[in-house]
């Protein structure tokens, strides 16, 4: 019987700098540091079992990301989460963790959607907020959101392979992955809901750049995007991938 | 404090334009972070590469664990901006700044630089250019940082001498505690950086160029080099660490978040080597040996491990296998790792049926490769290079080895050694043959796990301060490439050619370092033209010019021939002759003659040769033989 906890983590300031790969570098040496009783691979080489459900973007923070880590003892939630807050670096924290079931999606097959805020820069904020909720408006009323190059333009296969194999990316609609957009309603932060999964994915960057191509009166930028939540999908409805585990 | 609050000295914007962020903005583990106005002397501790090379250096993380032990002083760590952000800083005017604070350099009380290899000799200027800092020591203001230098280039400073106030030479635990107490003290009494620098040369492995003159003769060699003043010594001697179980180890180091080119914990054995290999510089600056027990190597074991949460740990010294204790460190480690689910990375090791039997615990056997570093093909040219390896012990290890199941073999060589001749690089061929001869012999053809592999590479060989090849002319780019060329075309004639694999590394960056290794003050402008000229990372191969760099000696008029192509003469005075070392000149001339004769010393451990190293009074030099 294998038993596998998944955790909750959230990251801020400096340290959302890092990439994916240094993400999981850095747990796997915190796990080391806590005492927790990770399970190993055998080998010359072991190394802990341990997968996420979402890899982290560059400078993008997180208050829901998810961790899953095999065991080889069955321990309280509460004190795995201490344990590991216990010798976690600054800007880096686990909010939450629970025992998966038995027969439980790995985090990365069980993402469906996920929430996301964007920051937008600038001082006048209601002025910004104003812009940001024409915007939003217009935009959700657009049946189609087209990303990337129309078809047509697209250049011969014969181009990619020299510019290094590189394809080009066909234009797709992601409209039916924008599930909610609004603005906050006391700062310039825009709020949404996007599907996550393996039919369409949509990156809360994307929908930023369409955004802002409807923004006329200004140029608009934003330096901080923050994923709030992540879910799976039970029954029609979207759940934290924590409760994917807890309800158990 | 809280991290994750910490402000940046570079924008997000900047942030997301420049190759792997992360290694611009601290707030690693073990970082240190203290209040700037509760210290009282702010020390930059710059590595002038890039974050991923000079985090993996564990002299870097000594003195920044020690300094930060010491409540009046912050250390922190400046490291090369890779060349998109150097761009970016230039056009924006930004300032270089420390991981930690984020502060701009030109700000501290110290900026000081660990010259581990003399190929970084341009990237001290960018550190100072980008810092704002003058180059020239004598052009700097009074509230500049002391500009000072240390590690293994500090054994011939005079290349780069001008661009530094002052150099530590020795071991850095010793003596950044008398300096600090002397700058606080200065600097309470309003005492001038003039004055603090002749005061600071007054304290033992302190250097300060500024405070010599220096004068040449007609053909170019050193006539004299004087102190200024009666209180300032005519030799800096090295000071080094007497007792190394009672000496700082950082149990606490600083772990990147991006990964470094050492990714696991080090654990540093020992200091200094027994060999006396003749062409090494490390084998004699270092010396006496000094040895750590295995209780105390066990003790920074697990605690690192702990501290760090590293899943790899690798042993390192000048030479391993020479520790007394070795046999025993690596039971206690090998079953404190297994405990721990941790890798050891063993260094490489003499080759013996110990050494294999610990691999083969360690090591997946098909996997690794098995390492000899004869650095020369015939038994004359390793007596002359007083390389205490023979035929015989690389091929009874070779079957040895061969009978466990290994079948990757690595060589390593150099050319262009004093005295070699082409039977010589030839030879080097016939032992790769040797040896793979050996393998078919000793394994049976329906056990065998297909050919054997060895990979032989040359080095080409740069004379250096300190050892007995220091009166050795060096080869030319030409000789250089004749010698790896017939090596190449004697491994084709092989009759196992198939199974060897031949490289040499390049040659022109050999010359250039030949030059910095034994080159005088005159250098430093082709160093300044080059670098204005735009040589900058010239350890990275695909950024060094060969040609900028002669322009740069022609444009500035540096006899550089004269440095590196002609025998010096025995009664020749040295730039680096005012270190002292422990090593003495006479000592070092006499190695030089017995490897003309061929023949060898004897290594420490089995008899002491006298070099003058016992004035220390520590480690091997005090230990019952």
């Amino acid at each position: 019987m294998s038993i596998t906890v998944r955790f909750k983590f959230a990251r801020k300031g400096p340290v959302r700098y890092l990439g994916h790969l240094d993400m999981l570098r850095y747990f796997q040496k915190a796990v080391m540091r806590s005492g927790i009783p990770a399970k190993y691979t055998e080998g010359f080489h072991p190394h802990q079992i341990m997968s996420f459900a979402y890899p982290l973007g560059v400078a993008m923070e997180t208050e829901g990301d998810y961790m899953d880590l095999e065991l080889t003892e069955e321990i309280p939630a509460e004190e795995l989460s201490r344990a590991l807050n216990d010798v976690m670096n600054e800007g880096i924290w686990i909010c939450g963790a629970a025992r998966l079931p038995e027969k439980a999606l790995n985090a990365m097959a069980s993402v469906a959607a996920a929430d996301y805020e964007i920051h937008v820069d600038g001082t006048d904020t209601e002025k910004l907020r104003g812009i940001l909720m024409t915007a939003v408006v217009n935009m959700m009323q657009e049946k189609i959101l087209l990303l990337g190059k129309p078809q047509e333009e697209a250049t011969s296969s014969a181009d990619h392979r020299k510019k290094g194999g590189k394809k080009e990316k066909k234009a797709k609609d992601i409209r039916p992955g924008i599930l909610s957009l609004t603005v906050d309603d006391q700062e310039p932060v825009i709020k949404m809901r996007l599907l996550s999964g393996s039919a369409l994915n949509v990156r809360p960057a994307d929908v930023f750049s369409l955004l802002a191509e409807r923004v006329t009166e200004d140029t608009i930028t934003a330096s901080r995007i923050v994923r709030k939540e992540i879910y799976g999908e039970r029954n029609g409805e979207y759940v934290p991938l924590l409760c994917l585990g807890a309800d158990a | 404090m809280d991290f994750s609050e910490r402000k940046l000295a570079l924008s997000h914007e900047i942030l997301m334009q420049v190759e792997k962020p992360s290694q611009y903005t601290g707030g690693e583990l073990n970082s240190v972070m203290k209040k700037a106005d509760q210290v009282k002397v702010r020390f930059a501790m710059c590595f002038p590469d890039i974050y991923e090379i000079g985090m993996s250096h564990l002299g870097m993380q000594i003195l920044y664990g020690l300094m930060n032990t010491y409540e009046d002083v912050w250390c922190e760590r400046v490291f090369s901006p890779w060349k998109d952000l150097d761009a970016i800083m230039r056009r924006d005017h930004i300032p270089l700044f420390a991981l930690e604070s984020q502060d701009p350099v030109k700000g501290f009380d110290f900026l000081g630089m660990t010259l581990q290899y003399e190929m970084c000799y341009a990237n001290i200027l960018q550190v100072l250019d980008l810092a704002g800092i003058a180059f020239h020591a004598e052009d700097r203001e009074e509230d500049d940082p002391i500009v000072i230098g240390g590690g293994p280039c500090v054994y011939n400073t005079e290349p780069i001498a001008e661009f530094f106030d002052m150099f530590y030479i020795g071991e850095g635990e010793v003596m950044y505690r008398r300096l600090f107490d002397l700058y606080e003290e200065c600097k309470e009494k309003g005492i001038s950086r003039h004055d603090f620098l002749r005061r600071a040369a007054q304290i033992e492995g302190i250097y300060v160029p500024s405070l010599y003159d220096v004068e040449y003769k007609e053909d170019g060699t050193l006539k004299s080099m004087l102190p200024k003043y009666d209180d300032i010594p005519v030799k800096v001697r090295k000071v080094l660490v007497q007792d190394m179980d009672g000496s700082f180890y950082p149990e606490k180091p600083v772990v990147p978040f991006i990964r470094a080119a050492q990714d696991r914990a080090v654990l540093e054995v020992q200091r200094g080597c027994i060999r006396g290999c003749r062409f090494c510089q490390a084998g004699q600056i270092y010396k006496p040996v000094r040895e750590r027990s295995v209780d105390t190597l066990m003790k920074h074991a697990e605690a690192i491990l702990q501290n760090t949460g590293y899943e790899e740990i690798s042993l390192s010294s000048l030479s391993t296998s020479d520790h007394s204790g070795l046999k025993q460190l690596l039971e206690e480690l090998i079953g404190e790792c297994n405990r721990r689910k941790i890798n050891i990375s063993l260094p490489s090791l003499r080759i013996d049926a110990f050494s294999l039997d610990v691999m083969n615990k360690v090591q997946d056997v098909k996997k690794n490769s098995l390492t000899f570093a004869p650095e020369a093909g015939s038994q004359r040219m390793r007596n002359v290079i007083n390389k205490g390896l023979t035929q015989d012990d690389i091929l009874n290890g070779a079957t040895l080895a061969f009978k466990g199941g290994w079948n990757k073999v690595k060589l390593y060589f150099m050319l262009g050694l004093p005295f070699e001749q082409e039977e010589d690089v030839r030879a080097i061929a016939e032992l790769c043959n040797e040896i793979a001869k050996v393998y078919y012999e000793t394994v049976p053809k329906d056990q065998r796990n297909g050919r054997v592999q060895i990979t032989a590479s040359s080095s080409f060989f740069v004379p250096k301060p300190f050892t007995a090849f220091q009166w050795a002319p060096m080869d030319t780019m030409e000789h250089f490439l004749d010698k790896a060329s017939l090596c190449k075309r004697s491994v084709r004639e092989q009759l196992n050619q198939k199974s060897i694999t031949y490289h040499y590394h390049e040659a022109g960056t050999t010359i250039i370092e030949g030059i910095f290794a034994r080159g005088d003050r005159r250098v430093a402008a082709a160093i300044e033209w080059a670098y204005r000229d735009g040589a900058l990372f010239d350890a990275w191969t695909e950024q060094f010019s060969y040609e900028r760099w002669i322009k740069a000696f022609e444009e500035c008029g540096v006899d550089y021939e004269n440095y590196i192509f002609r025998e010096r003469g025995e009664d020749e005075l040295f730039p680096w002759d005012y270190v002292d070392c422990g090593v003495r000149k006479e000592w070092l001339l006499n190695e030089w003659r017995r490897a003309r004769a061929e023949v060898t010393t004897s290594n420490c451990r089995d008899k002491c040769s006298g070099c003058g190293c016992a004035s220390y009074q520590c480690g091997i030099c005090v230990k019952k033989r």
